[in-house]
């Protein structure tokens, strides 16, 4: 046993290896015929030309054994040589009647192994064309037989074509589930189940598929169907085969009109089984199965069936194929739960900073308001009259109250807001904010309805106050415009004011105003100052995704 | 008179603080919003008193405590703060300030606090000075700076990153992050950037 794992992984992974150990033990055969031969003539044509050969395979065998560069790179000349070292064996020896024609399945197999359909059927049309060009430079010959000709000729087409679709059927097993495709698939918002099941319809032509996944363990587990009548989600109550083998990998053909389930262990034969001892066959009616094939599929943290029926040209190699896709239905599905905790890790991360906002507003409001109090009470004792102080505090309550109000429905909120919400909210606010600063601050909008989410519209709250703030602090502004647009997955926030504009920074350009800058970088934004007497511009950008703290 | 200067970002407490001073011994000169302004201000109207939040938006209002510290001509300085972690309280502690009253505490206490500083006393809000005592003991339990970890700091402070410090010290760059999150976790600091600005005061511990 362990002289067997040995050998294999001496060649597993090492086409190179059995490619250039074939050629040694090709050559050293083809030696010891030819020198225990009968014809003393061909022993002494051959012979050198023979050493020679021999010498170069196990040369090339030790050279390129551990050195992966140089057998790449001695590939292509390895070939050449071993192509026209058996075209010349194959005449020099008893011509186009050689049996050592047969050799020539070294050649063509090395290119299979090693390269793709292409070189092999190049190799191939090379080395009929030199089978051909040497028969017919001898057909003149006495004793050419052309019935030996062309059957050699045409035993070395078939197996070339045989190469030829397995070289094209490794290819597209190889190139058939690559992560891109996957990555066109899943998006978020999406249902797993429908979209990888529908993967797997698409991938096998069939015209009705079923995916059930459970938790490990658990009874019951979820389905869809895609069926001629439509889809639906359903519970599935009970496992839709029993199991088949340790593996969990397993896939399965059935014919339930016939009753039959054929199966293969992925290193066995073929079981032959009777369907209603493996399938559970008032599930599959129920789902509408007539005949396919069933896999088993298994996630991280669930497992499965995939049926797919309907399936034209329904052969034994969707036993294999079956196993593939199910394995790929299963990294999808692994795929989908990874988004979605990516999803749900990221709005927990904005809800942890919306709270950190909301307590830090919050305490900062309540010491504030405090601190009012505490001044009230000092002049009502001096005997000052204190209504207005009264009123003003009320109304600064009031109004953080709705602030509080819009945190708290941000913090619950579980959809992002339509363009209209957002921007009578921001409306709402300017209202607010004009009566604070005694201002006139209007809001218009326009753009594309798009969704606006939550940690987005808090931002644009904040960045207006901090706007307005600014232009009435250090513009001394009375008129505020702000404009609101949508256009190439960006909102822009555009905030016109009449007052002085700001004091040039280093370099004579007006100085960005850092609180706005701060939050316009966290978000992932741009933001553009002009300023000039009697009119500032601030222009800000910021990207509609990718805004999660 | 008394002439103040509020560094405070947040405008509710700026409103509160000027109606609260109104008619006292004090005269609230003006308001900076931030760790900059603040500093251009102090040099500008030379408060004689200072009431100063930690938590600004470009910066901690420490930065500027200890700024002023260096000052040959330096205000009193009370720091207002909504709250701080041991980190703060501990730097706070080490840098002096003249007076320390929480924003959540009663209002009466911050007068209380700035009457007693005017006359030339310090007074920190006892429960500040709770905290930083707790703060304290949790500082002198934790494990002391190994001779490799106060190099290191060194070079943070100079500005080097991860790879150039490796390079300098002959380890690997994960070895250096195993280090440097050694050290965020036995000084209770938050990230290197935070490591480079109090390096000093740090390694001195």
């Amino acid at each position: 046993m362990q002289q067997l794992t040995t050998l294999r992984s001496l060649f597993k992974f090492h086409s190179g290896r059995v490619i250039s150990l074939g050629r040694v033990m090709l050559a050293s055969t083809l030696f010891i015929i030819i020198m225990f031969g009968r014809s003393p003539t061909e022993f002494t044509q051959n012979y050198p030309f023979l050493v020679a050969y021999a010498a170069w395979a196990v040369l090339i065998a030790a050279a390129t054994w551990k050195n992966w560069w140089l057998d790449a790179r001695l590939s292509v000349l390895t070939h050449g040589v071993d192509m026209a070292v058996f075209t010349a064996i194959a005449f020099s020896s008893t011509g186009w009647t050689s049996p050592f024609t047969l050799f020539f399945i070294l050649p063509l197999l090395s290119a299979a192994v090693r390269w793709s359909w292409r070189e092999t059927a190049l190799t191939a049309a090379v080395l009929i064309a030199l089978f051909m060009i040497g028969g017919f430079l001898l057909s003149a010959s006495a004793g050419f037989e052309l019935q030996r000709f062309v059957l050699r000729a045409a035993n070395l087409v078939i197996l070339t074509l045989l190469l030829i679709w397995f070289g094209v059927h490794q290819r597209f097993a190889r190139t058939f589930f690559r992560v891109e495709d996957f990555e066109s698939v899943v998006r978020g918002g999406q249902n797993p189940l429908a979209e990888s099941l529908r993967f797997a319809m698409r991938a096998t032509r069939a015209g009705g598929g079923a995916l059930i996944v459970g938790a490990v363990g658990e009874e019951a587990s979820d389905g869809f169907v895609i069926g001629a009548d439509g889809h639906r989600n359903f519970t599935a109550e009970r496992p839709l085969t029993s199991r088949l083998g340790e593996s969990g990998d397993m896939a399965l053909l059935f014919d339930l009109d016939a009753g039959r389930v054929l199966t293969r262990p992925p290193e066995g034969y073929f079981r032959f089984l009777r369907a209603a001892d493996v399938i559970d066959l008032e599930e599959a009616q129920r789902l509408g199965l007539t005949a396919g094939v069933i896999a088993e599929v298994a996630t991280d943290t669930r497992q499965g069936w995939l049926a797919l029926w309907d399936v034209p040209e329904l052969s034994t190699d969707f036993l294999d194929f079956g196993r593939e896709l199910a394995g790929s239905v299963g990294s999808l599905l692994d795929r989908y739960t990874l988004l979605d905790a990516i999803e749900t890790g990221a709005a927990a991360r904005t809800r942890l900073s919306l709270a950190r906002d909301v307590h830090d507003s919050i305490v900062q409001f309540l010491a504030g308001a405090a601190f009012r109090i505490e001044a009230i009470k000092r002049s009502a004792k001096s005997g000052a009259a204190v209504d207005g102080d009264l009123d003003e505090l009320k109304r600064l309550l009031v109004e953080e109250q709705s602030e509080i109000r819009g945190f708290v429905m941000a913090l619950r909120q579980h959809r992002d807001l339509e363009l209209a919400e957002a921007v009578a909210e921001l409306r709402a606010l300017a209202g607010r904010l004009g009566h604070q600063w005694s201002v006139d601050c209007h809001v218009s909008a326009e753009g594309d309805e798009v969704a606006i989410p939550i940690r987005l519209q808090l931002d644009l709250q904040q960045l207006l106050r901090e706007a307005v703030a600014n232009a009435v602090r250090h513009g001394g502004a009375d008129r505020i415009d702000v404009g609101l647009s949508v256009a190439r997955g960006e909102v822009q926030l555009r905030v016109v004011d009449n007052g002085s504009g700001f004091a040039p920074g280093e370099g004579g350009a007006a100085a960005e105003p850092w609180s706005l800058k701060e939050r316009v970088e966290r978000a992932h934004g741009s933001l553009r100052l002009d300023s000039a007497p009697g009119s500032t511009n601030v222009l800000i950008s910021l990207p509609l995704k990718g805004v999660a703290a | 008179m008394t002439r103040v200067l509020l560094v405070d970002d947040h405008p509710m407490i700026g409103a509160a603080l000027d109606m609260l001073l109104r008619g006292t011994g004090y005269e609230v000169l003006g308001r900076a919003r931030n760790v900059a302004e603040a500093n251009r201000e102090i040099a500008r109207l030379k408060p004689d008193l200072l009431l100063l939040d930690v938590n600004l938006p470009d910066g901690s209002g420490l930065d500027v405590l200890r700024r002023v510290a260096r000052a040959r001509a330096r205000p009193k300085v009370i720091l207002l703060t909504a709250g701080m972690d041991d980190a703060q309280l501990l730097t706070a502690a080490d840098l002096h300030p003249e007076g320390m009253v929480l924003k959540t505490s009663d209002p009466g206490l911050l007068t209380e606090c700035m009457d007693a500083v005017a006359r030339g006393e310090r007074w920190i809000d006892p429960e500040i000075a709770d905290r930083t005592r707790r703060a304290q003991e949790r500082a002198a339990s934790a494990p002391p700076l190994t001779r490799r970890e106060r190099e290191l700091i060194e070079l943070v402070r100079q500005g080097l990153r991860n790879r150039d410090i490796a390079a300098e010290l002959g380890v690997t760059e994960g070895t250096v992050k195993v280090y440097l999150h050694s050290i965020f976790d036995k000084l209770q600091v938050e990230n290197r950037t935070e490591l480079a600005l109090r390096a000093a005061e740090l390694i001195s511990r």
